[in-house]
């Protein structure tokens, strides 16, 4: 099915008779390929902009368009989703970012997904066509379906619209690289930049000790306050311009994933993250924290049954994100899901999307 | 189940001190802020512990009597309205922060905690709550959770949504459920985001976790007095079309000055059409650099008289009015509605000329205060009740602002929530289809009906004044 | 907000009763000023709580009988009309509704009656006063034999009782002579505390202050007027009225609470014959503070020490006349003082006029939690500008095996200049 209007979409939910696989671009593998007995309801047809009107700091568009259009149409008004969704590069949607709820590195400064969703129109399991939100960046108006709509990986819907609101981009970025001489001093090293007034656009670990603090801003400030964060931990090497970009689209790409290796999104604290690394290092698999120690990435080459009995074990949940076909959440089970199960009984009654 | 039971059985639970019965203990709870709606409640109750609620709320299960959770009744929406046939859970005592974890970013706070209460005890690790609404001296997390509150930094920071991580709940069917947790980041759909702003009607937060964020190391705030409603609002479109984004941007009128001057001596110039202040906020180099800017663009407007706050005590002294300027109403009008509509930025000077030709048309004044950053506005109906017809032509006039910020594409409601006050409205937004789906959900999760009902949807009835 | 009281039934006070209702826009910002809402946490003890009873009361839908108990509890600190954003005079409400209810005949419980009519014929007159506290002190060590409320009574009486002071009726001032006034010498502060005025007599007289002080004075009627007899508290203001002629610059009171009290004299003579003299009367009176901060202090300071101290802000100083700055300006001005600020700066102590009477268990807690906050300052001493908050707050310190001097801002700067 390739629809092509949200008219479409309504039709084929109604017409289908086996549990709906959402697909955008098919980024998210471990997500998009589907398993016997699904239909794969594909969006890619189901794009464009429908309205962007810079000054108000917002814009609407289909689902099925790509983040990689998105990026261009605001970074031409000097604009764009800070939180940076990753896999723009491989043909990511704005509808799969917003149902796989993936934020990028620059989730820590202004927020993710979440804080930047403003409204969705969705064809629910009954078939209806909804709306829910609003185009304005403030609104309480009715239930939040939107933000229910993050991570909910199409399970409760599908949204065919999605209203977004925009940053203006900052001018420069400067990263300062720290090898700290274990975890722990990486660790501490991120605890004291946690209260300090500095304000830092994002801070990742690259294991076993490489701290990666960026700031976004502009001319002089921007320099003093690289001085002030080089005083504050210590002499790091400072990236500025191309190299520095490249080191963050990188990071966003997961370029340091190896071949085979799929993906998995953990949310964690870091406070848990000494005990993943020690459960994890010198089994097949690499780490990035992002987030500054809220998010974890991890590349893993072995059996998914391993890795859902690790994070079971810490007692984290997971979101397989890259790799095969197989149960999207992995490790212990996320909070309320029951209550999620019970939304789903009134928004997808007869199941026509996959199981919560 | 006979109303003696019920109270009994809440005797079981309560002692007779914090278990109000008559008349004097319940009159005091019988409204929130939107006085225009009143009804006493059965009776009134207050916990002081977690247990205490959610053993309330399964008695009310069982027994199919309707609750409403009160924090501290500062609903401009009615939110908080009891219903006469149950009880009023107030939560004011349910007020124990429970940890600030500095390293993490977080509090965790039980329903009652006030606001502020979370930011003082940041305080000292350097941290602060965001969320600023104007109750927020007194005004509750709990009842900041239900109704998704704001507040002035919402442009910048979002609504309490945005800073909620992770809520224990008391389902109306008595069921416990942990939603989120203690990350920034989750698995799963985002039922957090899902509860906040559910207008209690998805039951009760007994205990929320908060992120908190550094305190700004510096403010930069600016008052600017403009000779016309337009020139304020021309200057927020090229302060936010330069790439600031200032923490808060706030307009207020003529007539919202004058009240504010007549209750306290904020310093406003009393002659202006209306008055700006924007307000910088960050590290202080980055502070300074951008306040450059600012300075540019404010002394090329139209502003006659601009006046930049150089330390804290001035900053207070720009934001005093601004704060108290609900208040300050009292002042100038014998009663007022307060509207709460948000419009495109780039509509906000058509539709305050809009609002101007409906306030000439109806004869009564609209005050106008508002948060022009996010273009939420809050055009304040006034009227004297004492005159016969004056309130229904009070509300006639704030249903028309209202219908009029949805149709310039906006939406009823920033951040005050449905409520009772706007549930009509909601047709103005929604489809039937939409609220269909809104009220099946709800009766899922509710399915006796007892939480906060009446509340939100249209076609219920209406305790009256 | 929107009432139906029949304003013409109550008079004058009427018009004062039914504007606070009006303008009170249950907006709740006084919930976190109010010390029973801290205390109780139940919206019938918060000012705004209490708006909707009285309004509620005075319509007619709720009888006196039910409202009282919780309109008694309300201290009068007016911290709630000190942070209204609506201009809601709170405390015309108040006064107005106690001398309602108190004409009306409804005088609450008898014992209760009868103890509060006690106190006020008691403590609004120096002589039977001083016979009250000197029998006080001497039944003191049989506290734990006696009711509470008697025994929290005697808790703030001073350790030993002070021996009256006379004074001359003119002091003449040192130097060049720069005003003329005349000291109100109270009533409840000249029996426990004479030092007080002592300190304010030498303190204006070496700024070049003549200062007068007429023998005869009596209670200015606050305390009256605040349980709600407004007939007493008329009679007693009409003698000072009548007394106190003699043309001066100003008319000084060293107790926040006759401070506060006067300036209700409009509201309590209301349409009565002489209330204009009330009213010229009421506009000579000056706080001490506020006089002697207008004025400028000139007298040369003696060799003062270090001290850090921490200043008390009397509810009836702050909130009923906004007066706030000018005690700390002047302590600011003595070499060597540094002044610490208070956590809670604003919460009422307890002693509200006749509070520890009437509602000793508040009135205990709110003294308590004072005192606490207090040696949490790490301060030195306690400075004030009224007998009553002294008194309650020393008394507290005293229970928590502290002793640091409790003293009135006239009696620091005495010292200081004596030094």
């Amino acid at each position: 099915m390739l629809p092509t209007s949200q008219y479409e979409v309504q039709e084929a939910v109604l017409q289908s008779s086996v549990p709906l696989r959402v697909r955008g671009g098919g980024s998210k593998s471990a997500l998009s390929t589907s398993s016997s007995g699904e239909a794969v309801l594909e969006l890619s047809s189901l794009n464009g902009v429908l309205e962007y009107v810079p000054e108000e700091f917002t814009f609407t568009a289909r689902a099925g368009t790509q983040l990689s259009e998105i990026e261009d149409m605001l970074a031409q008004n000097g604009q764009w989703l800070p939180f940076d969704p990753p896999l723009g590069g491989r043909g990511a949607t704005l509808g799969g970012a917003l149902a796989a709820g993936l934020s990028g590195p620059g989730r820590y400064r202004f927020g993710g997904t979440r804080d930047f969703v403003l409204g969705v129109q969705w064809v629910s399991g009954t078939g209806d066509l909804l709306r829910g939100g609003g185009r304005v960046v403030k609104n309480a108006s009715g239930f939040d379906f939107p933000k229910m709509m993050v991570g909910s990986l199409g399970r409760f819907g599908v949204v065919t619209e999605v209203t977004f609101k925009v940053f203006p981009v900052a001018q420069q970025f400067s990263t300062m690289v720290l090898e700290c001489d274990s975890l722990n001093d990486a660790l501490e090293a991120m605890t004291r930049l946690s209260s300090c007034p500095l304000d830092i656009f994002s801070i990742d670990i690259e294991p076993p000790a490489t701290l990666l603090v960026r700031l976004a801003g502009e001319g002089r400030a921007l320099s003093l306050r690289m001085r002030r964060l080089g005083e504050l931990l210590g002499d790091g090497e400072i990236l500025l311009g191309e190299q520095e970009e490249d080191l963050w689209v990188q990071l966003r790409d997961f370029s340091w994933l190896s071949p085979g290796e799929c993906l998995i999104k953990v949310p964690i604290t870091p406070a848990v993250i000494p005990t993943l690394e020690a459960r994890l290092v010198g089994e097949k698999s690499q780490r990035r924290y992002s987030v500054g120690g809220n998010l974890a990435w991890i590349g893993w080459h072995g059996d998914v049954n391993e890795i859902d009995i690790i994070l079971s074990e810490s007692n984290l949940s997971g979101l397989r994100v890259l790799g095969s076909a197989g149960a999207a959440w992995v490790g212990a089970p996320a909070s309320a899901m029951a209550f999620a199960r019970r939304v789903k009984d009134v928004l997808d009654r007869e199941g026509k999307f996959l199981p919560i | 189940m006979a109303a003696r039971r019920f109270l009994s059985d809440l005797a079981a639970i309560f002692p007779s001190d914090r278990l109000l019965t008559e008349r004097a203990q319940l009159i005091p709870y019988e409204s929130d802020a939107l006085t225009a709606f009143r009804a006493l409640p059965r009776a009134v109750v207050l916990p002081e512990s977690q247990d205490e609620v959610i053993e309330t709320v399964q008695l009310c299960y069982r027994a199919s009597i309707p609750f409403v959770a009160r924090g501290s009744g500062t609903s401009l929406s009615g939110g908080a309205l009891p219903d006469e046939d149950g009880v009023v859970i107030a939560l004011n005592r349910l007020n124990r922060i429970i940890r600030v974890d500095a390293e993490h970013r977080l509090a965790v706070v039980e329903a009652g905690v006030s606001n502020l209460a979370v930011s003082k005890a940041a305080a000292p690790y350097g941290l602060y709550y965001v969320p600023d609404p104007s109750s927020q001296s007194i005004c509750t997390i709990g009842g900041n959770v239900a109704f998704n509150s704001g507040g002035a930094h919402c442009l910048k920071y979002g609504m309490t949504s945005n800073h909620v991580l992770g809520i224990k709940v008391v389902l109306p069917d008595g069921d416990i459920v942990e939603m989120g947790g203690e990350s920034l980041e989750g698995v799963g759909p985002d039922l957090v985001g899902l509860f906040v702003g559910s207008e209690g009607l998805f039951g009760i937060a007994l205990e929320i976790t908060l992120r908190l964020l550094p305190v700004p190391e510096s403010y930069r705030t600016v008052l600017a007095a403009y000779s016309s409603m337009k020139d304020a609002g021309d200057t927020v479109a090229t302060v936010v079309a330069s790439g600031l984004l200032p923490g808060a941007i706030e307009i207020m009128d003529n007539l919202t000055i004058q009240a504010v001057e007549q209750s306290f001596d904020a310093g406003y110039p009393t002659d202006a059409a209306a008055l700006l202040i924007v307000e910088l906020e960050g590290e202080a180099n980055q502070v300074e650099q951008e306040f450059v800017e600012l300075e540019k663009i404010i002394n090329n407007s139209a502003a006659y008289s601009v006046r930049s706050a150089r330390d804290d005590i001035e900053r207070s002294q720009i934001w005093k009015g601004r704060k108290g300027a609900f208040g300050a109403l009292g002042a100038i009008t014998q009663a007022y509605i307060v509207q709460d509509g948000v419009v495109p930025r780039t509509q906000l000077g058509a539709v305050l000329s809009e609002i101007d030709e409906l306030s000439v048309q109806y004869g009564l004044r609209v005050a106008n205060v508002f948060h022009a950053g996010d273009g939420n506005l809050h055009p304040n109906v006034l009227y004297d009740g004492s005159q016969e017809g004056m309130l229904e032509r009070a509300e006639q006039l704030a249903g028309e602002i209202t219908k009029l910020c949805v149709r310039h594409g906006g939406v009823i409601t920033g951040e005050h929530g449905v409520g009772m006050e706007k549930r009509d409205y909601m047709r103005e937004m929604f489809a039937e289809v939409d609220l269909e789906m809104m009220q099946r959900l709800s009766r899922a999760i509710d399915p006796r009906g007892i939480a906060n009902v009446g509340k939100m949807f249209p076609g219920q009835g209406v305790p009256g004044v | 907000m929107r009432h139906n009281i029949p304003v013409e039934h109550f008079g004058v006070q009427g018009v004062a009763m039914a504007t606070t209702v009006e303008n009170c826009v249950h907006c709740g910002l006084c919930l976190p000023a109010c010390p029973t809402y801290q205390l109780l946490g139940q919206e019938m003890d918060s000012p705004r709580g209490r708006i909707m009873l009285m309004k509620t009361a005075l319509e007619g839908s709720l009888s006196v009988e039910e409202v009282r108990p919780f309109v008694d509890k309300c201290l009068g600190c007016l911290s709630c009309d000190a942070i209204c954003p609506s201009d809601t005079h709170y405390g015309e409400l108040l006064l107005s509704f106690r001398a309602y209810t108190e004409e009306k005949g409804v005088r609450g419980k008898l014992p209760e009656f009868l103890l509060r009519s006690l106190a006020v014929e008691t403590m609004s007159h120096p002589a039977r006063f001083r016979i009250a506290a000197l029998l006080g002190t001497l039944v003191r060590p049989l506290r734990a034999l006696l009711p509470d409320r008697l025994g929290y009574m005697l808790d703030l009486l001073p350790p030993m009782m002070p021996t009256p002071t006379r004074f001359p009726e003119i002091i003449p001032a040192e130097g060049e002579r720069r005003a003329r006034v005349i000291l109100l010498t109270g009533c409840v502060q000249s029996v426990l505390s004479p030092e007080i005025n002592r300190a304010a007599v030498n303190v204006l007289a070496r700024n070049g202050v003549e200062v007068l002080v007429p023998p005869g004075q009596g209670c200015c009627g606050a305390l009256a007027m605040h349980v709600g007899n407004a007939r007493k508290a008329r009679a007693l203001a009409r003698k000072n009225i009548r007394l106190l002629t003699a043309d001066v610059d100003a008319i000084i009171t060293t107790a926040a609470g006759c401070g506060s009290g006067i300036s209700d004299y409009k509201l309590l003579f209301g349409d009565a014959s002489d209330c204009h003299l009330a009213a010229e009367f009421a506009a000579k009176v000056r706080d001490v503070h506020v006089f002697l901060d207008d004025l400028g202090l000139r007298a040369q300071f003696g060799k003062t020490q270090s001290q850090l101290l921490t200043y008390h802000d009397a509810c009836h100083l702050a909130n009923a006349q906004g007066i706030k700055q000018a005690p700390r300006r002047l302590l600011k001005q003595i070499p060597g003082l540094e002044l610490v600020q208070l956590d809670e700066v604003e919460m009422c102590c307890g002693s509200a006029g006749l509070y520890n009477i009437e509602q000793p268990e508040l009135a205990d807690q709110l003294g308590s939690r004072k005192a606490a906050v207090v040696l949490k300052s790490g301060a030195a001493g306690l400075v004030s500008g009224n007998i009553g908050c002294i008194t309650q707050i020393g008394a507290h310190l005293r229970s928590l095996g502290n002793d640091m001097p409790v003293l009135h801002t006239m009696e620091v700067l005495d010292r200081a200049y004596n030094s």
